[in-house]
């Protein structure tokens, strides 16, 4: 795979013209396997403000079609600029894993090729349940709950076991600096997208950086595990999705995410999925990984510190004029809720 | 809000445009949300951010740099007093970001200082910093509209 001029002048340009990205997808795809493609036509799904996500049918030369997915990492992205190199890496390092993900093919960060760097995958079935709401009750009907539930945890806990070394992601990461590269990656994100300053914001990343933890051991964190980022067929999850954030750290800080407030819709359970308590017993049973509560309180704070950022991100995505997407200044009002949130648990 | 009010009311007119007539099959319909256009077009002319939502902020800053000066706060730290008494918007956006800009530069100076300060004094320091916080936080959110995100990711009410 190729990792080339990710600033291509063209680069970002004609994401959307879907005709144009089979006939440039198909003629790599040739370059790449020597044989002749089929790709039938392109449907975008409307989620993500980061990647750019399309199905399609692929038929390689005397060979059966089967579903592919392409994503774009857009140069207007909430994250720009963007690599597909962790992503392709996670998926290949879990290929056969116990964690569900749909297998990847191809990937590239030259932007020359398709205008953004991309990645293929498979296509897995299932749909991504979200129940939208607020109030008692999870919005799902107990027994599916209970099943979604456990292998949501499962899931996660396979992930944190899962052996990531020499795979292309960031060996230097350790259990003494794990917290500290991360709070550097997103106070330094703040510098780059806040259009002016937030004191709550900022008190909170002074408290974390007094409050480092150690971590149990260095996982790959998936950094975006909830609610709405997986799929499920028949009660079954049948695949983990939206890796863009992946990178190793500590494995608290995918739970101080999944247990945010806004996944869980005022249900009392993570991602309207499972009781806190319940939580935490069978990811320490099946990860091997101790809880630490001085570390989980870390990670929930710096949850909602990287929540109230992506909100800003959003902010100025849209200032910029990158997006006219209405949910982009919509998310900008939930920095001062996120911040109240912030402010109740700091001591 | 945190957006500026012309590049909102550009995204909605963009919006409007590009993903919602495209797809509005009546001519009614879709002369009214032309209709939208033409009126959020009227209102970038004229319309901007009210004085006294700006004003809110700026009167707490007030407040707090006399707290903080009362506790013995060195002058060239703290908040400078604003007013929603002037008429040009940007600059009284300007004074508010540039007073927070200086209360997060106190937060880091109380964390610097707080071995040398008298721990009484530290914790009123303290004290005073939060609530202000506390304060605007609860003016922005008694200021914002009941939230729809149900309905935005849903398409329906």
């Amino acid at each position: 795979m190729t990792r080339l001029n990710p600033e291509s002048p063209q680069a970002g340009s004609n994401l959307q013209d879907d005709s144009r990205l089979r006939l440039r997808l198909a003629a790599y795809l040739q370059t790449q396997t020597g044989r002749a493609w089929t790709l039938g036509p392109f449907t975008r799904y409307a989620v993500g403000f980061s990647w750019i996500t399309f199905g399609f049918t692929a038929c390689e030369e005397g060979a059966e079609e089967h579903g592919l997915i392409l994503r774009l990492g857009p140069p207007y992205g909430l994250f720009a600029p963007y690599s597909a190199q962790p992503q392709f890496a996670a998926l290949k390092v879990l290929e056969g894993s116990a964690v569900p993900a749909p297998r990847a093919y191809w990937w590239s960060d030259d932007a020359a090729i398709l205008g953004a760097p991309f990645f293929v995958s498979e296509r897995v079935a299932g749909t991504a349940p979200v129940p939208w709401g607020t109030g008692e009750g999870s919005g799902f009907e107990d027994g599916y709950r209970r099943r979604i539930g456990a292998q949501f945890v499962s899931a996660l806990a396979a992930l944190h076991r899962q052996e990531w070394h020499g795979q292309g992601f960031d060996d230097t990461v350790t259990a003494g600096n794990a917290a500290k590269i991360q709070l550097d990656f997103w106070e330094q994100a703040r510098e780059r997208w806040a259009l002016r300053p937030y004191p709550m914001l900022h008190r909170a990343l002074r408290w974390l950086r007094r409050n480092l933890p150690q971590a149990p051991r260095v996982s790959l964190v998936h950094g975006d595990y909830r609610l709405g980022n997986f799929l499920e067929q028949d009660g079954r999850i049948t695949a983990i999705l939206d890796w863009e954030l992946v990178h190793p750290g500590d494995p608290h800080e995918d739970l101080g995410w999944a247990f945010l407030p806004q996944y869980a819709m005022g249900s009392g359970l993570i991602c309207r999925l499972v009781s806190r308590d319940e939580f935490i017993a069978q990811y320490q049973r099946e990860s091997g990984i101790a809880v630490n509560e001085q570390s989980l309180h870390f990670y929930r704070v710096f949850a909602l510190v990287k929540l109230a950022l992506t909100h800003i991100a959003a902010v100025r995505c849209f200032e910029d004029g990158r997006f006219n997407d209405m949910r982009m200044p919509a998310m900008g009002t939930q920095i001062a809720p996120v911040l109240r949130q912030i402010e109740k648990m700091l001591p | 809000m945190n957006n500026s009010l012309p590049r909102l009311i550009d995204g909605m007119i963009a919006t409007l445009r590009n993903e919602v007539i495209p797809h509005v099959d009546g001519e009614f319909a879709r002369g009214q949300a032309y209709g939208l256009i033409y009126m959020l077009n009227s209102l970038r002319l004229r319309a901007d951010w009210s004085p006294a939502f700006v004003g809110e902020q700026l009167a707490a800053q007030r407040e707090l740099a006399m707290m903080l000066q009362d506790l013995g706060v060195e002058a060239s730290l703290l908040p400078e007093a604003g007013s929603a008494d002037g008429i040009d918007m940007r600059a009284l956006e300007a004074c508010r970001d540039d007073n927070d800009r200086r209360v997060c530069a106190l937060l880091d100076w109380i964390d610097d200082q707080r071995s040398t300060l008298a721990p009484q004094r530290a914790a009123a320091i303290d004290e005073a910093l939060r609530r202000y916080m506390q304060r605007q936080l609860k003016w922005e959110l008694s200021t914002s509209a009941k939230p729809m995100f149900a309905e935005i990711s849903s398409g329906s009410e």
